[in-house]
């Protein structure tokens, strides 16, 4: 027999998947399972024509490892290292740029905040095709930036910033560097300030008194924003086919030149397994750390 | 903030205000770019937004844009409601099972954390498939369409939840207790509750459709070039223009102008004390 208990649990999960259903049928049926034959595809033979066929086999996968007609290469691993490296140290810059800025916010005035906070992220609103072609006119061998660099012997006169590895970094640094702020302020306005008293009446000082009292605060913000910048900075496209240049290519451009210019779906596809694969890691990682720091994830469904 | 000293704060100021400009000064060269003297038109002008006004091309990708944003927008915000009214509403407080507690969080996450380059390639090719077996859904607007709504809904939901979640049960007890069903506790609480998210997750959505490049980008149709990939391509083709810059100045002042009306419509109740989301 159900309890009264039981029937009302019931109820209530009926209710959530008629008020929540249409919803979430929605993004299985145009995301789930998409994504899913995206990742079935990696285990099919490439045709002629770069679509998958019949029989399985895991030749995309030794593919992504090098191995092709001309025998084995390491430009795969370039690639990969490539982007790992570059969202590494975008997000270390926008860590290194956000952290003054938070703190600059939340030593003002209570009801300047939202305003400076705001200034701070509206250029995150705007398209991010015009932002990364912004940057290109910046960094073009004409443009008064790389004139000072030619002249400072930086780089070789008649060459620009752009295109290459510094000029992605720029790009998604400035396009991440929002996505950092937010989190990091969230977590700056509710610091307890007591803590730092305590810590200066201890006689602690400058770094020492930051890295033990404010520091431990901000961590769950600064977790946050590192999963925010660095997924979508090692997965990005625009940035590294606008300001990269061939030199310079990183895995999302490698990933969709294999369904446009030339077709080779199940090598993409298993392309895209590797892209998931670290970006999983990432997620993990960041999960078992919030944990241990007891929470963190406030606003989180 | 007594507890930073007046040498720090100085330090700090002297960081951020670069950092502002930095973030300022991409946004400023296109716009002083799209005045700059062109072939024929000495001197700062204008002619690069005329150019624009009479390109059919341009305002071609610009009426697919807004049929687009405002299209996805409306079943977005729509389909992300609900599904943010049924999560805070009947999904238990602690626990429910994988099936009702985890299973709804993870499908909502899905689309925010998954790369939008692998999101869409994964619609590219679902789309090629079933357009190869059923005929239906050819890349165009509509496809583009689909992939927006799944991006747009679990945004529009959080924001929902976030609004509800700080809400009294008992209100819709005592809805209950007048005799109210569910589906008139709905559109006479719940609705009137969540008008202000509703409004800002409607906006949003459409900050999120003009703002995506990526996703629409691999579902667009060759008849279905919208401004995003207009741009795009135009610099691929010729690299800089005057008209690109006056292009890339009226979205740059379009966003702004939404996301400082988004920004006022939701504040006006929790003041102070909200922060705006990134998108």
């Amino acid at each position: 027999m159900r309890t009264a208990a039981q029937g009302e649990a019931r109820g209530r999960a009926w209710r959530l998947w008629i008020a929540s259903g249409p919803g979430l049928f929605w993004i299985v049926l145009f995301l789930l399972i998409p994504s899913g034959v995206m990742l079935g595809i990696a285990f099919f033979t490439n045709s002629d024509f770069g679509s998958p066929v019949l029989p399985l086999s895991l030749d995309s996968f030794s593919q992504v490892a090098g191995y092709g007609i001309l025998g084995w290469s390491g430009a795969n691993f370039t690639v990969l290292l490539r982007s790992l490296l570059q969202a590494g140290v975008a997000t270390t810059v926008t860590i290194l740029l956000a952290y003054p800025l938070v703190f600059f916010i939340v030593t003002r005035p209570a009801n300047l905040r939202p305003v400076l906070l705001l200034f701070a992220i509206v250029p995150s609103w705007t398209n991010q095709v015009v932002r990364t072609y912004a940057w290109m006119q910046l960094l073009n061998p004409f443009a008064p930036v790389s004139r000072v660099a030619q002249t400072l012997g930086i780089i070789p006169p008649h060459l620009g910033l752009m295109p290459g590895d510094f000029a992605v970094l720029v790009g998604l640094s400035y396009n991440y560097l929002p996505y950092m702020v937010v989190p990091l302020y969230a977590a700056a306005e509710k610091l307890d300030w007591t803590l730092v008293e305590a810590g200066r009446d201890l006689y602690a000082s400058g770094v020492r008194l930051f890295f033990s009292t404010v520091f431990p605060q901000t961590l769950p913000g600064l977790l946050s924003g590192i999963i925010l910048v660095g997924i979508p900075a090692f997965g990005d496209y625009v940035v590294p086919q606008l300001l990269g240049g061939d030199k310079a290519m990183m895995l999302g451009s490698l990933i969709a030149s294999q369904f446009t210019f030339s077709p080779d779906w199940p090598y993409g596809a298993a392309l895209t397994l590797i892209m998931l694969v670290f970006t999983c890691i990432g997620l993990i990682v960041f999960r078992r750390l919030t944990q241990r720091l007891g929470g963190g994830e406030g606003a989180m469904l | 903030m007594n507890a930073v000293p007046r040498r720090i704060r100085r330090v700090l100021m002297g960081i951020s205000l670069p950092v502002y400009l930095l973030l300022y000064a991409p946004l400023s060269v296109i716009a002083i770019f799209s005045f700059a003297p062109s072939l024929g038109h000495p001197g700062v002008n204008v002619a690069a937004y005329v150019l624009l006004l009479h390109d059919p091309e341009v305002l071609a990708a610009l009426r697919r844009s807004l049929t687009l944003a405002l299209g996805s927008a409306l079943l977005g915000t729509m389909l992300g409601t609900l599904m943010g009214f049924g999560l805070s509403r009947f999904r238990p407080a602690r626990g429910g099972g994988f099936w009702v507690g985890t299973l709804p969080s993870l499908i909502i996450y899905l689309p925010i954390i998954m790369p939008s380059l692998v999101f869409g390639i994964s619609e590219l090719i679902f789309f090629n498939f079933v357009h190869e077996w059923t005929g239906l859904l050819s890349a165009g607007l509509l496809t583009m369409g689909i992939a927006h709504v799944t991006f747009q809904a679990p945004y529009v939901a959080l924001v929902v939840y976030a609004r509800l979640a700080g809400l009294d049960p008992n209100l819709f007890e005592a809805s209950q207790d007048l005799y109210a069903n569910a589906f008139k506790s709905f559109v006479f609480l719940t609705i009137p509750v969540v008008r202000p998210a509703l409004i800002g997750g409607f906006l949003l959505a459409i900050t999120l459709s003009i703002d995506d490049f990526t996703i629409s980008f691999f579902t667009a149709g060759p008849g279905s070039v919208t401004l995003p990939i207009y741009i795009y391509s135009a610099i691929a083709r010729k690299g800089a223009s005057p008209e690109i810059n006056a292009l890339g100045s009226l979205m740059i002042a379009t966003v702004i102008g939404v996301a400082l009306l988004y920004y006022f419509v939701t504040r006006h109740r929790e003041r102070g004390n909200r922060i705006p989301a990134v998108a």
